[in-house]
């Protein structure tokens, strides 16, 4: 017998293998059909589903829903459920659609600070009672207190023996971001279009959390009409009923909160605008200055989404004369739920690319 | 995994069971025990009970699931006793277990090992662990000459065949297919001599023929039958001469493999083999260790080498409870029928003085020693029957009744769709049914031990392919799983793959599968052509 240990590790190890396939898969299907409501709650761990295997054979029993796979792995009908840890999930989607890791500012500026007991002291407040008792022990059978071979079995704790545990300043680099999502609720903005905004926001979400950490993020919520203030999260998708809308005032407020607020040294901003893209007068121009002036020299990233335009969609228009080709500002029309990856792209992507 | 030795309690304990087993008279094989981790256990069991195992993704799921339902508290990582059975005997005790489960362990491991030393089928052989781990290497030395993806694609057809091994039934290999190493003795032996004609076969054939005064145009249809068999031996190195259930068997032997896909199907048949015997003897096997464990456990208590007695009665109990026919224990059947096997020999109840004796009130309290000694008896059955054999000739009437074999709880009454008529009596809890009818289905599971019956029936039949047979037991195969499974068995012989069942013939080539309706025939008839070495189906 030269086996020390029975275990199944690397057979394990195929089956994990053949999981990864399975997961890879499913994660293509999510990016074909624009479909991301998998990522279920913020930050919590998905439940995948997949067909379950077993070896097909000559047996009695109801037919089940699939069909066996030849030299693969059989399909029973049944299902197996396991919980995929959101972090994978979230680095398996950017693997998959290749979006390069946010840029994170505010490097050793702002620390998260924790305690480790890494060291050991004479003095101290929690007795560490092994060690302790070790050096006590060696020193017994020094002075010769303890001694079996005599019938001396005495162990005397001494001051010097005593260890301590010493707790450890342990610091890691914290990093902050700010997320402002702006919502047009004009009355044009209805129907697909808010259930459309509703998925962007929530891959978007979802994609910030992953990069920074879901304590570390702030999103926070700004609707507009003629008017623009902050709403809670399901306020956001709600439907106003005033026809004309300003969509420069919006971006102004979100400027004001973000240098208002928020320490512009230490804190990574984004900001993401939804709407039908139809605006009047000088709208457009306002919000290429504010851009320019104001929001771009802070932000790490500005996305504007033109969703399901119409004819008289003219934001983007107006903005690309001015960031055609920007690394802060970044654009997209959609028009389906198949653009809900190009737009994600799009918006992330290290360099601007074509949809 | 650590040697016993290694655990001095656990030595100490070890020696004195074997010491009571030898000065019992045991027969025992060597029996090395080893002491597991419960992950160690989990992973031993999906091994088939080997220490090893070649890499494989269904081991791997199961053991993934395994110690996922270990760690959320669904699943007991508790075993009473795992033993490979063989000479050397591998024993394994869980390591969580108290001094005294160990001790019981043990005590019923000298049990099994005995009855595989001992019984009919011929059970153990020598160093059967470490035959499988040299299997075990040369798969994976296999592994990288196939290269992964053939070698997956391989085993996992191969794991589609197990369930085909039958190495014990009467349409095993041996019986069934003849190839150049024992082709005349076993025709002769049972197709061409009767008794009385043996005792001339020593001085000429020709004389034989002479003597049996046969036609020249049987003589001559004879010859001609014999010397197309020799000629189909000749040509493909066998010959199937009746239907054969262990498919794998002829797969592993006579399929177009390289050496690296051989050594998966002989892995596979070799490790899995054994099945066939612990469904055969189940019962006995069970009984036999059960009866040999609580006798030794008596005598460590005895002497005090263990102590929790009454925690070990607890167990017992628990562990022979008796359940209804459907739901056989092995643990409960078979020890108490040892124990009533031992009072009728005891009691001279198996003699011929008994048998004769019409006086009902004199056989009841008949009790005369018996002139074969008990334990020789019992031995003698281990020695020469299995299961069927044992409850047919053992299990009365009045026995199903005792044993509780007929009552069963009322919540499954609906669920087995029981007949109001059947029922005999009732309480609160339970319905009873009439015995009879519980002994005859308790033996009809020995025919098929509820799994279909697949035989190979016919070794050139589509462009020199394989026609398996399903014998009707009166259930439908799940159609679904035909054509991956046909899949399968093609992908190992590499050749047309076909099945006959209800009514239909399954045909798999060229990656395709076709279907067409069939009049039926039974087994009986495609037996009866085979044996006239005629084609048992013409597509």
């Amino acid at each position: 017998m030269q086996e020390d240990k029975i275990n199944s590790n690397e057979s394990e190890g195929v089956f994990n293998d053949f999981i990864d396939e399975k997961i890879s898969d499913m994660i293509d299907e999510v990016l074909n059909e624009g479909n991301l409501e998998t990522l279920g709650d913020r930050g919590s761990e998905i439940v995948v589903e997949i067909d379950d295997i077993t070896v097909p054979t000559f047996s009695y029993g109801d037919e089940g829903e699939g069909q066996g796979g030849g030299q693969g792995p059989g399909r029973e009908g049944g299902k197996i459920r396991f919980n995929l840890p959101f972090n994978k999930f979230m680095a398996l989607l950017a693997e998959k659609l290749k979006l390069p890791n946010l840029t994170k500012e505010g490097k050793g500026k702002i620390k998260e600070v924790s305690y480790e007991f890494k060291t050991f002291g004479p003095v101290g407040v929690i007795l560490d009672r092994k060690r302790t008792f070790k050096r006590s022990l060696r020193t017994s059978i020094g002075v010769g207190s303890y001694d079996p071979a005599h019938g001396k079995y005495t162990v005397e704790f001494l001051r010097r023996d005593k260890r301590f545990k010493v707790p450890q300043r342990v610091e890691k680099p914290k990093f902050k971001a700010v997320v402002f999502y702006m919502g047009d609720i004009s009355y044009s903005t209805h129907g697909q279009r808010l259930a459309s905004e509703k998925r962007m926001v929530n891959f978007i979400k979802n994609w910030l959390d992953y990069n920074y950490g879901a304590r570390n993020v702030d999103h926070r919520f700004f609707v507009h009409d003629v008017k623009a203030y902050e709403v809670q999260e399901n306020e956001f998708y709600r439907v106003g009923n005033v026809g004309g809308t300003r969509a420069a005032i919006v971006f102004e407020l979100i400027y004001q909160i973000a240098f208002g607020e928020y320490d512009t040294a230490t804190t990574n901003y984004y900001g993401f605008y939804f709407g039908d893209g139809e605006i009047f007068g000088s709208d457009g121009q306002e919000i290429v200055n504010i851009l320019k002036d104001n929001i771009c020299p802070i932000f790490n990233r500005v996305g504007v989404v033109e969703v399901f335009p119409s004819q008289w969609s003219k934001l983007i228009v107006e903005l690309e004369r001015e960031f055609a080709v920007d690394g802060i500002v970044r654009m997209s029309r959609y028009r389906s739920n198949a653009d809900t990856i190009t737009t994600i792209k799009k918006l992330f992507a290290d360099s601007e690319q074509g949809s | 995994m650590k040697l016993v030795k290694t655990d001095p309690i656990l030595h100490e304990l070890e020696s004195r069971v074997i010491w009571h087993a030898k000065n019992m008279g045991r027969t025992l094989p060597e029996i090395r025990f080893f002491i597991l981790d419960r992950i160690e256990f989990a992973s031993l069991l999906e091994k088939h009970v080997y220490p090893t195992s070649p890499i494989n993704m269904w081991e791997g799921k199961r053991m993934v699931t395994k110690k996922f339902n270990i760690e959320s508290g669904q699943e007991s990582s508790l075993y009473y006793e795992v033993v490979q059975t063989g000479n050397p005997s591998y024993a394994y005790l869980n390591n969580t277990n108290s001094p005294m489960t160990q001790a019981s362990v043990m005590a019923h491991v000298v049990g099994h090992c005995e009855f595989s030393e001992l019984n009919v089928l011929q059970d153990s052989n020598p160093d059967r662990t470490e035959y499988v781990m040299h299997l075990v290497k040369k798969v994976n030395m296999g592994q990288q000459q196939m290269g992964e993806k053939n070698y997956l694609e391989f085993w996992n057809a191969a794991e589609s065949v197990i369930p085909l091994i039958a190495p014990h039934s009467q349409f095993n290999l041996d019986r069934s297919v003849e190839d150049e190493s024992f082709r005349y003795h076993e025709t002769e032996k049972e197709d061409l001599v009767t008794p009385t004609q043996k005792m001339m076969k020593p001085f000429s054939h020709t004389m034989d023929v002479l003597l049996q005064h046969d036609s020249l145009e049987v003589v001559w249809k004879k010859e001609q039958t014999k010397k197309d068999q020799q000629e189909q031996i000749s040509r493909r190195g066998f010959r199937l001469r009746q239907p054969c259930q262990d498919i794998l068997g002829f797969l592993r032997r006579y399929a177009p493999t390289s050496q690296a896909e051989k050594a998966i199907l002989d892995y596979m048949y070799v490790s899995h083999a054994t099945h066939d015997f612990v469904r055969r003897s189940q019962i006995m096997n069970e009984g036999w260790a059960m009866y040999w464990e609580k006798k030794i456990m008596l005598n460590l208590f005895a002497e005090n080498a263990v102590k929790g007695i009454i925690d070990y009665a607890k167990v017992f109990s628990g562990v022979c409870s008796p359940r209804p026919f459907f739901m056989r224990n092995p643990y409960h059947l078979g020890y108490h029928l040892w124990n009533h096997i031992e009072e009728l020999y005891r009691d001279g109840k198996v003699d011929l003085d008994f048998i004769e004796e019409t006086d009902q009130q004199k056989r009841e309290l008949w009790k005369k020693p018996g002139t074969t000694e008990p334990l020789a008896a019992m031995e003698h059955l281990v020695r020469t029957i299995t299961d069927y054999e044992f409850l047919r000739r053992f299990l009365t009437d009045e026995l199903v009744e005792t044993f509780h074999l007929n009552r069963i709880p009322k919540f499954y009454v609906n669920r087995m769709g029981l007949n109001k008529d059947a029922i005999i009596r009732d309480d609160d809890h339970y319905v009873w049914i009439a015995p009879q009818p519980v002994k005859e289905e308790m033996l009809t599971f020995f025919t098929h031990f509820q799994r279909p019956r697949i035989y190979l029936i016919d070794t050139d039949f589509i462009d020199g392919g394989l026609l398996l047979f399903h014998r009707d037991d009166n259930h439908k195969l799940r159609k679904d799983w035909i054509r991956p499974t046909l899949k399968n068995v093609n992908y190992i012989w590499k050749g047309a793959v076909s099945l006959i069942s209800g009514g239909a013939l399954y045909s798999f080539s060229n990656n395709r599968l076709s279907e067409k309706s069939l009049p039926d025939s039974t087994f009986e008839q495609v037996l009866e052509r085979m044996k006239k070495s005629e084609k048992p189906f013409i597509a």
